[in-house]
């Protein structure tokens, strides 16, 4: 028989790239929403970037490495320090932000590359983040310690971007391109190799693949993604806290995991927006958020373990995890 | 100096032993590591706070009642939580023994919240001197009750027929279910008896520390960093990195920098997994692959 | 059935964003009706500085109590209560809702400095007058802007008192520095250093009790070493309690302490339940009377009366001072009101006895710290007494 293996195309609404439909949506935002809608909205992009980060390490890599809210906090201290100390605009600070954020990922793997695995692993890590917090505080000559580190005024190529709405059509594009970038390195070789380790690390190293190589780039990878959020967050807020970086902010980022779905691209993003905006419903109860939050994180890992994609993949395939590129 | 010291740090390293001890006890049973237990610990201190200051009992019978209240916790968490989600990835667990925590944290905020509640104590002992050394009542009761609690506890677990059961199924969960051990059951169990010694812990620091819904937040961190120290599911281990750890924060504090007394918790673990990741006591802990 | 529930997804988010648009244009502009002024009080009304939003519940009492009374000018306060949970990124989201979308005319609250210094740019651009009532940087109102006004004593007058007092016994020449590593505590250490520095006096030591501990035996036992003559400690209520309590322990019990605006005395003897451990303990007091005493008696009644399962401590009276110049500036504002009145009331502000502070308050346009001082408190034959100076009851 011969057969020719063509690829069909599928109809637009049931290919990937009706996904590229979000971003035009979202996109229509600002014409609707309040100054306090908008900043939601900037942080929901912010959580968005984190958790995709995060989640290339602890869902698709598989590694309990929760040194997140280092790669977050070196990311926005390293806008605001460049931004201040060597009058960076902000869109260089983000690209310093993003390697510094890598280079402290590359510093996460070496733990990850002696083998330490599992609980030891997410204990050192935090361990790591809170030592960075130390850092800020006492290292007040440069990141002024409690009293927060303000960013100078935020320019893009020229452009102002004092106003959150400027902010948001910059986040949205930085976001865009950093969700489709990570999601052709997940549908590549790259990305079945990485998620080939977490499901089996010896008979993936006995296949030829270099574990240690694939490691070391899904932090690198996973602290720049994060770090460029951080700086995101430091210009969503004008001004960098080192109580912004703390151990119940790294449980935060892991809630939007595993609530959007632990080694799920998609589940990513829709943990950071879910976890970033129910919160700020629960504001009519002031005093009862962390009744909430444990609630609802309860309700989702009894129910749905996959996270909250695997009630959307139910619905629609477009939902489940592909490893190709169409 | 030295000798108050190290007397002290005894004393707090007993808290963070037993700490450490409860948290090893539910790891070596389920490989679940209870990241909520911070907040549990909490919960004991809470339970006896509620049985003698609202409801006016007697202390000793309201400490015993909230021990057995936090078993029975323990005992319900893993039946109705845990055991649920026993076939998703291993990281489920510490999610939801977060979420549970914070749970825990924020009932008791949202009923006490903007209070620091002093806790009522049973023992007003004298402290004793030994010429310059001072050794508070506080200091001896918590030592005391942390020595007979791990006493008791490593008699049964070496030379009771309950230990060896125990011993069995941390060695081998399918072999103990071959010869008819209910592993569920003894899951349960040893969450119960976590949360039990946790509540212990509560109980004998709150009065110290005052009752206050984050009194559990610090604690986590130094019982990891205990395990760690003694090597990650040794008992002995943990209980010796819990009493090493006290004095560690101590002479750093005191002959170093006080602004370390903090982060000695992240430093012990940092050093100690990147020299000796299996700490003093505990099994490889590397994958080598 | 695929399609379908793809042009569902597409209708919600429109419907969300539909939805976010009608609460956009919903309130007023000003926060002003015929019959309604909006309020919005921000506070820590949850996470570990929770006990400091006694402050914005003191306040709220107070506005409630005018309301029960008629209002001002035939308007009645609403109240918007919204958590900062003492985080940055919170409080900006709290002040953003309370500007954008609930259209407050006006902001009265916030506990925590750190939040405070993260949405004051924001206010300020908004133009929505602000009335800081228990945060005490003073960044945060000087240099002034046209809208912000601090309503409790800041950062400097509590240095000032603090450092007046410790400086006030006689002999004073060595001191000791205990203090948590955040910026509250750096906001009253900070200040009472420059106070002492100027007047030539340099701490010998300044150590660290962060908040969470819970032994302070290597701080005591230095100081025990050291022999100081006064020790300031900027603890928060339970590391107070831990740290007197060691204090005692040791025996270094005739040492006096300074402490910050961080706890009281009555409470912390409550907790403590020995006197002979508190007797040397003094503490920043800004009111005319013990938090117990007759002179506060009709503001905790107040309090009890809107708020029954309250427990009164030294936070709670201390934003009724700045809420008390706010009615009557909104009253000499008149029934036709407007922010730029409202503001030019305010600055005419002078010397005005609130009935809560010890010291009265002052605003002007070139100076928006409204009170410059503040009293001490000590024990005095085993009673908490309002004090000017060491061994000198008011």
């Amino acid at each position: 028989m011969n057969q020719e293996i063509t690829k069909t195309k599928r109809p637009f609404m049931q290919s990937g790239r009706v996904f590229y439909l979000v971003p035009l949506v979202v996109a229509l935002i600002p014409l609707f929403a309040n100054n306090y809608l908008q900043f939601m909205a900037n942080m929901i992009m912010v959580y968005v970037l984190v958790t995709v980060g995060f989640n290339l390490v602890i869902g698709n890599l598989g590694q309990l490495a929760f040194a997140n809210t280092a790669f977050f906090g070196i990311g926005a201290y390293m806008t605001a320090i460049l931004m201040t100390y060597a009058g960076f605009t902000y869109e260089t600070a983000l690209v310093g932000a993003a390697i510094f954020g890598g280079l402290a990922g590359l510093l996460a793997s070496i733990t990850a590359l002696r083998g330490i695995r599992l609980y030891y692993l997410a204990i050192i890590t935090l361990a790591f983040g809170e030592l960075m917090r130390w850092v800020y505080i006492h290292g007040e000559s440069v990141t002024r310690g409690t009293d927060g580190l303000p960013l100078p005024d935020v320019t893009v190529f020229g452009l102002s971007m004092h106003s959150d709405t400027a902010k948001f059509y910059f986040f949205l594009l930085i976001t865009v391109l950093v969700v489709k970038g990570t999601s052709n390195l997940l549908r590549s070789r790259v990305g079945r190799a990485i998620m080939a380790i977490r499901d089996n690390e010896m008979t993936t190293a006995s296949l030829g693949i270099s574990t240690a190589n694939y490691i070391i780039l899904t932090f690198v990878w996973s602290g720049s993604v994060v770090g460029i959020a951080g700086g995101m967050f430091a210009a969503a807020t004008g001004r960098v806290f080192p109580e912004s970086f703390s151990l119940t902010e790294v449980i935060v980022h892991f809630a939007m995991v595993m609530v959007g779905g632990t080694g799920s691209l998609i589940g990513s993003v829709i943990g950071g927006i879910v976890l970033t905006a129910l919160p700020e419903y629960f504001r009519q109860f002031p005093g009862m958020e962390e009744l909430f939050f444990g609630i609802i994180i309860v309700i989702v890992l009894l129910f749905l373990p996959k996270g909250l994609v695997s009630l959307l993949a139910k619905v629609s395939p477009l939902f489940r995890e592909r490893y190709f590129r169409e | 100096m030295l000798m108050q010291l190290t007397i002290s740090g005894l004393s707090q390293g007993a808290i963070y032993a037993l700490i450490a001890l409860s948290l090893t006890v539910v790891f070596r049973a389920t490989t679940v590591v209870n990241f909520g237990h911070g907040d549990f610990v909490l919960g004991g201190a809470f339970g006896v706070y509620v049985l003698v200051v609202m409801l006016g009992l007697p202390f000793v019978p309201s400490a015993i009642a909230a021990i057995v209240l936090m078993f029975v916790c323990g005992v319900l968490i893993s039946r109705g939580f845990i055991n649920p989600i026993k076939a998703g990835p291993h990281i489920g667990f510490a999610m939801m023994s977060i979420s549970i925590g914070y749970i825990f944290r924020g009932t008791t905020r949202s009923i006490w919240g903007r209070e620091v509640l002093p806790m009522p104590r049973v023992f007003d002992i004298e402290p004793v001197f030994i010429g310059d050394l001072v050794i508070t009542g506080d200091a001896m009761i918590i030592s005391g009750i942390v020595a007979i609690l791990l006493l008791a506890f490593f008699i049964v677990f070496y030379k009771t027929s309950i230990g060896k059961l125990i011993q069995a199924v941390y060695q081998s969960e399918r072999g103990a279910t071959l010869i008819g051990i209910n592993v569920q059951r003894f899951h349960d169990m040893m969450w119960g008896a976590g949360l039990a010694m946790g509540a212990v812990a509560g109980i004998l620091i709150a009065p110290i520390s005052l009752l206050h819904p984050d009194l559990g937040a610090g604690f986590l961190i130094r019982g990891f960093a205990a395990m760690t120290l003694g090597g990650f599911g040794s008992l002995g281990g943990a209980v010796a990195g819990g009493l090493i750890l006290g004095i560690m924060e101590q002479y750093a504090g005191a002959y170093v920098n006080t602004a370390l007394i903090d982060i000695t918790s992240y430093l012990v673990i940092l050093i100690v997994l990147v020299v000796r990741p299996s700490g003093l006591f505990g099994k490889r802990a590397v994958v080598r692959v | 059935m695929k399609l379908k529930t793809k042009r569902g997804l597409s209708l919600s988010v429109l419907a969300a964003v539909g939805l976010m648009a009608s609460a956009a244009f919903a309130a007023d502009t000003t926060g002003l009706t015929d019959t309604t002024i909006k309020v919005g009080v921000m506070g820590p009304f949850s996470g570990n500085a929770s006990s400091y939003s006694k402050a914005q519940i003191g306040e709220m009492a107070y506005y409630k109590m005018i309301n029960d009374q008629g209002g001002v000018h035939g308007r009645k306060f609403e109240l918007i209560q919204e958590d900062t949970a003492c985080q940055p990124a919170k409080g900006i989201a709290a002040a953003k809702k309370l500007i954008s979308q609930e259209q407050v005319f006006m902001m009265h609250g916030n506990s925590c400095s750190g939040v405070a210094m993260a949405v004051r740019d924001i206010v300020v651009d908004a133009g929505v007058p602000w009335i800081i009532a228990h945060a005490v940087n003073p960044n945060i109102s000087m240099p002034p802007t046209p809208n912000v006004f601090h309503g409790v004593p800041a950062g400097p007058a509590y240095g000032y008192s603090m450092g007046k007092f410790v400086m006030s016994k006689p002999g004073t020449k060595n001191v000791i520095m205990v203090e948590h590593s955040n910026d509250w505590a750096k906001s009253y250490a900070d200040p009472t250093r420059d106070y002492m520095k100027e007047k030539g006096i340099e701490p010998s030591m300044v150590m660290t009790m962060e908040r969470g501990q819970t032994d302070a035996t290597a701080q005591v036992l230095k100081i025990k070493q050291a022999k100081p003559d006064f020790i300031v400690a900027s603890l928060y209520e339970a590391e107070t309690v831990i740290f007197l309590k060691d204090m005692k322990k040791y025996g270094v019990t005739d040492i006096p302490v300074m402490g910050a605006a961080g706890t009281d005395l009555e409470n912390t003897l409550a907790r403590i339940g020995d006197i002979e451990t508190v007797k040397n303990y003094y503490v920043p007091h800004a009111f005319i009377d013990t938090v117990d005493g007759p002179g506060m008696k009709k503001w905790n009644d107040m309090i009890l009366k809107y708020y029954p399962d309250e427990t009164i401590t030294g936070f709670s009276a201390i934003s009724i001072g700045s809420a008390v110049a706010v009615v009557e500036a909104l009253k000499n504002a008149g029934r036709d009101l407007t922010r730029e009145k409202f503001i030019a009331e305010m600055d005419k502000i002078k010397n005005f006895d609130t009935g809560v502070f010890a010291a009265p308050i002052t605003w002007s346009a070139d100076d928006r710290h409204g009170v410059k001082e503040s009293a001490s408190a000590g024990f005095v034959n085993g009673k908490p007494t309002v004090m000017k100076g060491w061994n000198q009851p008011m």
